[in-house]
């Protein structure tokens, strides 16, 4: 067995196998597993992103939904991080029909990031750490308490 | 239409070396596993006959030697594909393997699909009692576990 993370995220989408093509397209990742009925219809998959595995599914029963069938409303947000070049990585996403809800950012926790929408309303964000930031200076930026700042 | 499984991984090499070890080192990196038997003896060593029209078998620790497949499609270094019988199929079932060899940067992206599983037979003993699901997700694990051989083999 390959080596697993310990968390997965799963989504949901109406049409799957069009988000495995779009989700390559826009961040890079790499199709790794894909099981399908005789009819063609995909049953599981899962794509590679670094040390990562993210698996695309169906709408498999009445309480699993992609947002493009809820109005577009989302429940969760899986997040991105990548070593270099987000800037990029943006303009790759919007190259593949994501919106881009907003634009490459630097935040006061010294990350750049910035946030987008896939083709069935999923939301994705993405982020970059450009700069060391101590929690001293986090909280003196964002007027918050910080416990646990690595 | 047949059902698939189809699963993708990476090794640190060429197109060329990975297919050269895919198809002559197969008796060195294949792992037997007891729900996919080719036959119901203990396992013995592959070997591809290279070519179209080759066969893949294995030869016994008796010395008998079972034929699993024969090539169908032979394009060293990119694509080949193979069909896939064991000994405990339905004698009109043949399933069929595909195996892409695609470049990506200094690495190649060693590619398995395996098509028609699903009409072994429900009953069957080859299914061992499993509903399609199951025996599609056993059957992708299984085939993921001999990617990573491979993987483990060019590393």
């Amino acid at each position: 067995m390959a080596d697993r993370s310990t968390l997965t995220s799963a989504l949901c989408y109406r049409d799957p196998k069009a988000a495995l093509e779009f989700l390559e397209a826009a961040f890079g990742f790499e199709l790794v597993m894909l099981i399908e009925d005789g009819e063609g219809n995909l049953a599981h998959s899962e794509m590679r992103s670094g040390d990562s595995l993210i698996m695309i599914g169906t709408e498999w029963t009445d309480d699993h939904k992609s947002p493009a069938s809820l109005g577009g409303k989302n429940t969760q947000t899986v997040h991105i991080h990548v070593a270099e070049d987000i800037d990029a990585h943006c303009e790759r996403a919007r190259a593949a029909g994501f919106e881009i809800l907003m634009e490459p950012a630097d935040q006061f926790y010294g990350d750049r990031t910035y946030r987008c929408r896939d083709p069935e309303g999923h939301f994705w964000t993405v982020g970059q750490t450009v700069r060391p930031v101590s929690r001293e200076e986090a909280e003196a930026a964002s007027g918050l308490k910080i416990d646990g700042w690595l | 239409m047949s059902s698939r499984v189809f699963v993708a991984l990476r090794v640190k090499a060429t197109p060329e070396r990975a297919f050269a070890a895919f198809v002559e080192e197969i008796g060195e990196w294949w792992r037997p596993n007891g729900l996919f038997q080719t036959t119901p003896r203990a396992p013995g060593r592959l070997a591809f006959e290279p070519g179209e029209g080759g066969r893949l078998i294995e030869t016994l620790e008796t010395g008998k030697v079972f034929e699993v497949g024969r090539i169908r499609l032979w394009e060293p270094p990119r694509r080949l594909v193979f069909s896939w019988r064991q000994a405990s199929f339905p004698p009109d079932l043949v399933t069929e393997v595909e195996v892409s060899f695609e470049a990506a940067g200094a690495e190649t992206r060693v590619s398995i699909e395996h098509r028609g599983f699903t009409q072994v037979p429900a009953g069957h003993v080859a299914r061992h009692g499993f509903p399609d699901q199951a025996l599609q997700m056993r059957l992708a694990e299984w085939w993921r576990d001999q990617l990573q051989a491979v993987v483990d083999r060019l590393s």
